[in-house]
């Protein structure tokens, strides 16, 4: 359970995930665009937010379905080359939907994907984030779900912090809030 | 779909460049604040319509007591938003006290509403009292200093100035030795650098 105001939890709450209502539900019609009345009727399936599917789900009214970001095409992708698999593109938050879903779809295997997916793209982010030149940076942070760019940010940033110890340089810096140029027109 | 004009808010939260803020968007706070007054609405005409049948709203599990469960939830999940919303904006006030100084610049000042600019207010006053109280001012030296002194090349036209020990004139381009507590200040609002030897 992340923090209240943690900005990055509330992001990851907003994926979709597609249930199947279990019990009907009055005065709520905008959630199934196939709907004609105000009334969500038994057995519709409707995509919702994570954040709505997870409370509904707790008070069984409805089920939860796999997102297809765990689908079976994915897995393969991710045991051929893990690395070259574009999880930004399926799911922002891969990992962090993939912990919070797994409990309420009871898949015992996608703990083992994530696991998987992680340790074997976790090595890539860190070498790149070391080596790769900042030209060559955009093309391969396509690829990259939001839990690993930061990871890939914090390992730069460390880095140029440890070259900025080693070499010596202006110690004093404008503060980050004030933005990298600023030209006062006024 | 529910809590969208939410998710904008938080979503402007987290496209901002590192800590920089954004104009207080509050267009999109009325929005989410009118979605919660619908919310309301709609989550007390469906408790009505379930108590104009005569079932006890606590114990009722049809598709009304679902219907007002959603809306209920919905307007939770708007209050979140908003909180959060608030609360890192507010974080990142408290942060240019430290790192801006007690004057802010006009474009940052531009883009807090007015409690905000009333909080940073409060935040530098609260600083003060407790700093005059240690007699200590915490916001130098946040590098820890090699030497007293630096040099730096003024970067911008700031005019005569007191600095603790003389009257100087910082003309823009103009190099100068310094005392490092009194450039700290202008090298983090961007005024002058720190020149490397």
């Amino acid at each position: 359970m992340g923090h209240y105001y943690d900005i990055d939890d509330i992001l990851i709450e907003e994926e979709l995930v597609s249930v199947v209502f279990q019990k009907a539900a009055n005065g709520v019609g905008i959630l199934d665009p196939g709907a004609e009345t105000s009334t969500v009727e038994q057995g519709s399936k409707v995509e919702l937010p994570f954040w709505l599917a997870h409370e509904l789900h707790l008070r069984q009214a409805v089920s939860v379905n796999v997102p297809a970001c765990f689908d079976q095409k994915t897995r393969k992708e991710i045991q051929a080359d893990a690395a070259c698999v574009d999880l930004r593109n399926r799911c922002a938050y891969f990992y962090e939907l993939g912990c919070k879903i797994a409990p309420l779809v009871g898949d015992k295997t996608i703990g083992a994907l994530l696991l998987y997916a992680f340790k074997s793209r976790y090595k890539d982010v860190l070498i790149k984030a070391h080596t790769a030149a900042f030209s060559l940076a955009p093309k391969f942070m396509t690829l990259l779900t939001n839990e690993e760019t930061n990871l890939y940010e914090a390992a730069q940033s460390s880095m140029a912090a440890f070259k900025r110890w080693r070499m010596g340089g202006a110690r004093f810096q404008r503060a980050a809030v004030l933005g990298k140029k600023r030209r006062p027109d006024d | 779909m529910y809590g969208r004009e939410a998710r904008q808010l938080v979503k402007e939260l987290s496209s901002g460049e590192n800590g920089q803020l954004k104009a207080f968007n509050s267009d999109m706070v009325d929005q989410v604040t009118k979605a919660c007054s619908v919310h309301h609405l709609e989550l007390q005409s469906l408790i009505r319509k379930i108590q104009e049948e005569g079932l006890d709203t606590q114990t009722t599990r049809n598709a009304d007591h679902f219907g007002a469960l959603i809306h209920h939830l919905a307007l939770i999940r708007n209050k979140r938003c908003l909180m959060a919303y608030v609360y890192n904006r507010a974080d990142s006030i408290r942060n240019l006290r430290w790192k801006v100084g007690n004057v802010l610049p006009q474009e940052i000042k531009g883009k807090l509403s007015h409690p905000e600019q009333e909080y940073f207010k409060n935040h530098d006053t609260a600083l003060n009292l407790y700093m005059s109280a240690l007699d200590l001012d915490l916001t130098v030296d946040f590098v820890p200093p090699k030497d007293p002194y630096i040099q730096v090349r003024v970067i911008d036209d700031i005019g005569e100035v007191f600095l603790s020990d003389k009257k100087t004139n910082l003309v823009c381009h103009s190099i100068h030795f310094l005392k490092r507590n009194d450039a700290e200040q202008y090298i983090s609002q961007g005024l002058m650098e720190e020149l490397m030897g």
